[in-house]
């Protein structure tokens, strides 16, 4: 008598293929992402420290500075995480009165999802960051780089956004309205926390610290003062 | 408490202002409840504003702790002050609405005002506790006022429009069974009944749009001015505590002063 063979999964889904779940169930809006509340945050707390760790990494010239990495692999999922915090009371409060408390529920997740896909994409482009860093480059040029690493991370979640928005939006087209409330506010108060949270590269020869030793500032003061030539 | 935040929620996921509700002709927003409810959300946004008071140190909270009170101050008293117009007004202009009718669809529309604006209060205290700009600090919280108002406005209009359309669909319903009752008593017959004459109902998107304009003309107009009177809300950096300054200019000439210093032109 023979019996099928049936194999027991004995080791715990990793990192990689919750990742590969995510990506696969983003389109269809299913699978375990959607099942738990936290899932996406998961892949963020997961994904978003290795990506810092790398962004991290150009300002380590000496065993002395490896801090520096550690330091931004804790801010990065700080910044994702508070700015997130700070924009869902108004972004509930929008969802209210507009009629779409009913369909709360699949927005927030359209949200961390869209998160959690930033955080993948930024994890992907993790190697390209080193790559380039081995290349040889000034931090002014590494500061650009990384800029276009967020610029295309940022792309991929505005995708998968959209995707994930798609359904809530033939239900009605205030969803809409309070996906670009979301997303104008977020962008908003994320540029300010990243602000507030750099250095995020680090310069080489500048002394390894968690934030700049010079009191918080204000980074849309600064862009207007640079645009008024003031 | 409890109770409290309920009818709020029930007033912003718009429970309390459906089209069956408005068409048996009143609002359902008792005053005893959500004025105290736009005072606490209104204070809730003042004490993030006043932050900025108590980051630059001194008698900042004294400022922190006027202008807790004075933003819903600034919204009340300028109901206050509109209200007997803003009545006469859309009274005059063909509304059905009672006086305490009016006064509760505007206090729903500030409750709703002050409600973004509280759930915009983190980020504004965010943004305080990194800026030291105090004309950013002012244009930021022209800002969040401004989208709150925009919400609060918008509300107010679309609410405005159902109570009126529902109060002439009430009205037409009244002079049909009028109708009907009048023919019953003479030949009528239930298997055929005459065709009642068709009525071409009012506009109700236009009367609602005309008495809209002339609240927000007046109650935008005293709101400014109320603003003026009770500044300041933020507290300007190194200067003493007090509680009103001394009038001069208008709100108008401030904000454009303000974007000109930010851009250092």
């Amino acid at each position: 008598m023979s019996t099928a063979f049936t194999p027991t999964p004995t080791i715990a889904p990793t990192i990689a293929s919750r990742a590969d779940g995510l990506l696969r169930d983003v389109r269809a809006g299913t699978g375990w992402a959607n099942r738990r509340w936290y899932s996406p945050w998961i892949v963020v707390l997961m994904s978003a420290p290795l990506y810092g760790a790398a962004m991290g990494w150009f300002s380590v010239d000496s065993p002395a500075r490896v801090l520096m990495p550690v330091y931004i692999a804790i801010k990065m999922p700080i910044l994702i995480g508070a700015t997130t915090l700070l924009c869902l009371p108004g972004f509930f409060v929008i969802n209210s009165i507009l009629g779409l408390r009913s369909d709360f529920g699949e927005a927030w997740r359209a949200i961390t999802g869209a998160q959690a896909a930033m955080t993948l994409a930024l994890l992907s482009l993790a190697p390209v960051t080193l790559f380039a860093y081995a290349g040889g480059m000034g931090h002014l040029d590494a500061v650009r780089f990384n800029a276009v690493m967020f610029t295309l991370a940022t792309g991929a979640a505005q995708v998968v956004l959209f995707v994930r928005y798609r359904r809530l939006r033939a239900l009605s087209p205030r969803h809409g309205w309070a996906m670009w409330f979301w997303v104008i506010l977020y962008g908003f108060v994320g540029i300010q926390m990243g602000w507030m949270l750099r250095p995020f590269i680090g310069t080489p020869g500048k002394p390894v610290a968690f934030f700049r030793e010079e009191p918080f500032s204000n980074a849309y003061v600064v862009i207007a003062k640079l645009l008024g030539g003031g | 408490m409890l109770a409290w935040l309920k009818q709020l929620d029930e007033l912003l996921r718009g429970d309390r202002t459906r089209s069956s509700l408005l068409s048996q002709g009143d609002i359902p927003i008792p005053l005893r409840r959500f004025m105290p409810i736009a005072i606490v959300l209104g204070c809730a946004y003042g004490f993030f504003m006043g932050w900025f008071a108590i980051a630059r140190g001194g008698d900042g909270w004294k400022q922190m702790l006027a202008g807790t009170i004075k933003l819903p101050a600034l919204f009340l008293l300028t109901l206050l002050v509109t209200f007997p117009s803003l009545y006469v007004f859309s009274a005059l202009a063909g509304s059905r609405l009672t006086f305490r009718s009016t006064m509760r669809l505007l206090v729903a529309a500030i409750v709703v005002n002050l409600a973004v604006g509280a759930s915009l209060g983190p980020i504004l205290g965010f943004f305080t506790l990194s800026t030291s700009s105090y004309h950013f600090m002012i244009l930021l919280n022209v800002a969040l006022l401004g989208v709150a108002g925009i919400i609060g406005v918008t509300f107010l209009q679309r609410t405005l429009r159902r109570v009126i359309d529902a109060q002439w669909t009430a009205d037409l319903q009244r002079q049909d069974e009028a109708e009907s009752a009048k023919m019953a008593g003479e030949n009528y017959d239930p298997n055929n009944p005459p065709a009642l004459p068709r009525r071409t109902p009012p506009r109700a998107g236009d009367a609602a749009t005309g008495i809209f304009a002339v609240w927000m003309l007046v109650y935008g107009l005293v709101g400014t001015q109320m603003g003026w009177l009770l500044r300041p809300f933020i507290g300007a950096p190194g200067a003493a505590f007090e509680l009103f300054r001394d009038r001069e200019g208008s709100a108008f000439q401030a904000i454009g002063t303000t974007l000109s210093r930010l851009l250092g032109l």
